[in-house]
């Protein structure tokens, strides 16, 4: 009781202090971004007729002086308005705008390696540390090897390769989904293609953290009634408190599914019940998303294994195998919770670079998600988007590592947060 | 003073006396031992653990990585003399040849996109993608190993300036930093270099940190300390010596990353088009023309090499601690 407490109290200063560090953040990358020697608005530059350009610069502000500049823009961020893209396929649309339509098809592509990863590379890793020097080991490790050490991007481009030519070309009937290219997608949805509004959106995010608080109290109530002792019995206001605030919350998130979809291809196609473009979207974010598995799987597969040997030599499993414990349980129980420590650390830093990891992949399969539309903000100099997908990227970063941080403490439990 | 003279006096006989009082002491008294004796024993231990160093050291894995890593340092150092191109004919304003021709007598490893000779390339580009790998990762450890000792060290008020900087350098997304201050120095190859160094030494800072609090303890340092050497001396000569293996494996690790990363930047087209590197001869290749070669080569070199410099780190690990198996 006393530890939960404590992890509370823990978590409430992280996250108090999180802000000023992103605002720090913020700053640099916005005083690194207006250095840079890129002219925003060369693509208005037109010499016949220059006062569009003039028009343009003056709208945007960007005639003012360096400090109103900095003040007008951290007045606007503050209240939701990032400011809008200067240039680029996006042009003149709010960066809010941008992030909301752009981070979904980045992370459900991301998502599955997400969860994939860990538990085939541990799984892995600790294989081939069990049976060291044998057919099984140095197969895994020649593998996690080339993994590790062969440029992504390349290997990327292999896959695109291997999919896109040699199965297309070798194969009698006709293998051609369009899945090298990420960016194809033929059909049109009949789903709702319209951005919400970021204060809906902020709304719905609130109610379903809200709705999670009322399905806790519920389950709260339960354990209460389970117990059934006499001083808990108000056990049932816990219940009917639960499901109130989940009926209260539920409405307004149908409401706002129904009109906005998730933005999420994946869940809207199941929502709105197209299998076809369900079908289509898989096919076109596979390849990138196996080659994230490949790259990502190698790093963790190696740092499992060397601290699997490190734990196979120490003494307390020496005492359970001379106790007699069945050697599957000493792999799994003894030895790998304690492997796990350090490998941890890099899945979660691993996941949190994740993110921005994905700007050579998404550049080569030209996948329309969020690295990509980094990467050419930051070769156009688009100021505004630079800053907005800066914050973003930061907020994934620093939320792993408090992750990681709660995550130790799970996994061992002699680490204690004060 | 009276007992230290003593003692002298009593060592000077015992050099006198024969050999079987001596071998008599050695047997009954605990903790007494033969200077010669002991001096003998000192050396052939060191020369053995040397050779248990290198027998650790010599297995084949680590052999080959050396090879791979020794024959691109050699074709790096002897390009001119390898092939009869010389730089100019290999970067944009001069077009020799056609594009993705077929691997023939002149060109044995055909050609690129804008018709360069791959292998020619290929050999030119060692030069400089051993530099961006090395430089970097050189720059990166080097500073980590002299800041994190100082750091340790000194301790308050240095450490705390110190931590302090190294958080704001992991808090800030460095990628993006990186790309941002390559728009603002305009594809300067070596400022480039600087600025990837400059970012990997908070890693490489908080770890030397780490091992240098570990070593701060034992009893040699607190022994030079009440031995009275200088802060210096006991910095550099009695706690750095001992943090360098753990540095040196990391310099290896590094060596690969690096290599990849300053590859992944080329292959976006950060880096100067006039200097040749194997991560632009991925990005000025395609594997769905004619000649495939063009975009295997580069890509292979960068992968033997970076994997040759994780073997050569395996290898180094086992031998300075035996008891981590890899």
């Amino acid at each position: 009781m006393k530890k939960s407490t404590n992890m509370v109290k823990y978590l409430i200063k992280r996250i108090l202090m999180m802000i000023p560090m992103l605002f720090g953040v913020l700053v640099i990358t916005w005083i690194l971004s207006q250095a840079m020697a890129i002219n925003p608005l060369r693509s208005e530059i037109n010499l016949w007729d220059m006062q569009i350009y003039y028009n343009e610069m003056e709208r945007l502000g960007l005639n003012d002086p360096i400090y109103v500049q900095f003040f007008n823009y951290f007045r606007d961020f503050f209240t939701g308005n990032w400011g809008e893209s200067y240039s680029g396929r996006y042009e003149g649309w709010l960066v809010t705008d941008i992030i909301i339509s752009v981070l979904p098809r980045t992370l459900e592509m991301i998502l599955i390696p997400i969860f994939i990863i860990p538990i085939i590379a541990v799984k892995l890793g600790s294989t081939s540390a069990k049976n060291r020097k044998k057919k099984k080991d140095i197969m895994i490790r020649s593998v996690a090897l080339i993994g590790a050490g062969f440029p992504s991007f390349w290997i990327a481009i292999l896959l695109q390769y291997l999919f896109g030519r040699i199965l297309y070309e070798g194969t009698f009937f006709e293998f051609d989904m369009g899945i090298y290219k990420a960016n194809n997608v033929l059909l049109d949805p009949s789903f709702p293609d319209i951005i919400p509004p970021i204060s809906s959106l902020t709304m719905v995010v609130m109610l379903f953290f809200l709705m999670i608080g009322g399905f806790y109290l519920i389950f709260r109530g339960n354990k209460l009634r389970k117990r059934d002792e006499p001083s808990t019995r108000n056990y049932l206001l816990l219940i009917i408190l639960g499901m109130l605030i989940c009926f209260i919350g539920i409405v307004p998130i149908m409401i706002y599914l129904n009109t906005y979809g998730t933005k999420f291809r994946l869940l809207d196609s199941i929502i709105f019940n197209e299998p076809l473009y369900f079908w289509d979207t898989i096919g076109h974010f596979i390849l990138p998303a196996l080659s994230i598995t490949l790259v990502s799987l190698a790093a963790i597969t190696r740092q499992t294994r060397s601290s699997m040997l490190d734990v196979l030599n120490q003494d307390y499993i020496r005492t359970a195998r001379a106790k007699g414990v069945p050697e599957k349980e000493i792999i799994n129980k003894h030895a790998l919770r304690n492997a796990l420590i350090p490998t941890s650390t890099l899945i979660i830093v691993g996941i949190g670079s994740l993110l921005l990891g994905t700007i050579f992949i998404e550049y080569i399969f030209e996948y329309p998600g969020f690295g990509d539309t980094f990467f050419t903000s930051i070769m156009s100099g688009n100021i505004p988007l630079i800053n907005g997908c800066v914050m973003v990227a930061t907020i994934f970063l620093f939320s792993s590592n408090l992750i990681a941080d709660v995550m130790y403490t799970i996994i061992d439990p002699r680490i204690i947060y004060t | 003073m009276i007992k230290i003279e003593e003692e002298i006096a009593i060592n000077n006989e015992n050099k006198d006396k024969p050999k079987i009082l001596s071998l008599i002491k050695f047997y009954l008294l605990p903790g007494w031992r033969v200077t010669e004796f002991s001096e003998q024993e000192y050396e052939i231990e060191k020369i053995r653990s040397k050779r248990r160093f290198f027998r650790h050291l010599l297995t084949p894995l680590t052999i080959v990585g050396t090879i791979v890593i020794l024959s691109f340092v050699f074709m790096g150092i002897f390009v001119p003399w390898l092939t009869g191109y010389t730089l100019q004919e290999l970067v944009p304003p001069s077009i020799p040849g056609l594009p993705y021709k077929l691997p023939s007598p002149n060109h044995p490893l055909g050609t690129t996109r804008s018709g360069f000779d791959v292998l020619a390339r290929m050999l030119w580009g060692a030069r400089t993608s051993l530099l961006m790998a090395i430089l970097p990762t050189g720059l990166a450890v080097g500073g980590g190993l002299i800041l994190g000792v100082i750091s340790a060290y000194f301790g308050s008020k240095v450490d705390y300036i110190l931590m302090r900087i190294v958080d704001i350098i992991y808090s800030i997304p460095t990628l993006v930093i990186v790309l941002i201050l390559i728009q603002i120095l305009s594809l300067n190859l070596l400022e480039m270099l600087m600025i990837w160094g400059a970012f990997a030494i908070a890693g490489n800072l908080r770890f030397m940190r780490s091992l240098v609090l570990q070593i701060r303890e034992m009893l040699y340092v607190k022994a030079a300390k009440t031995g009275g050497a200088l802060k210096f001396k006991v910095m550099f000569s009695h706690i750095l010596p001992n943090a360098l293996p753990p540095m040196i494996l990391t310099f290896f690790g590094q060596m690969a990353v690096t290599m990849l990363g300053m590859a992944a930047l080329a292959f976006l087209g950060l880096v100067n088009a006039q200097i040749p590197n194997w991560g632009q001869d991925i990005a000025w290749s395609s594997i769905f023309e004619e000649n495939v070669l063009s975009f295997l080569i580069p890509g292979l070199c960068t992968g033997f090499f970076s994997i040759a410099a994780m073997l050569i780190g395996d290898g180094l690990r086992d031998a300075i601690d035996p008891r981590l198996k890899i």
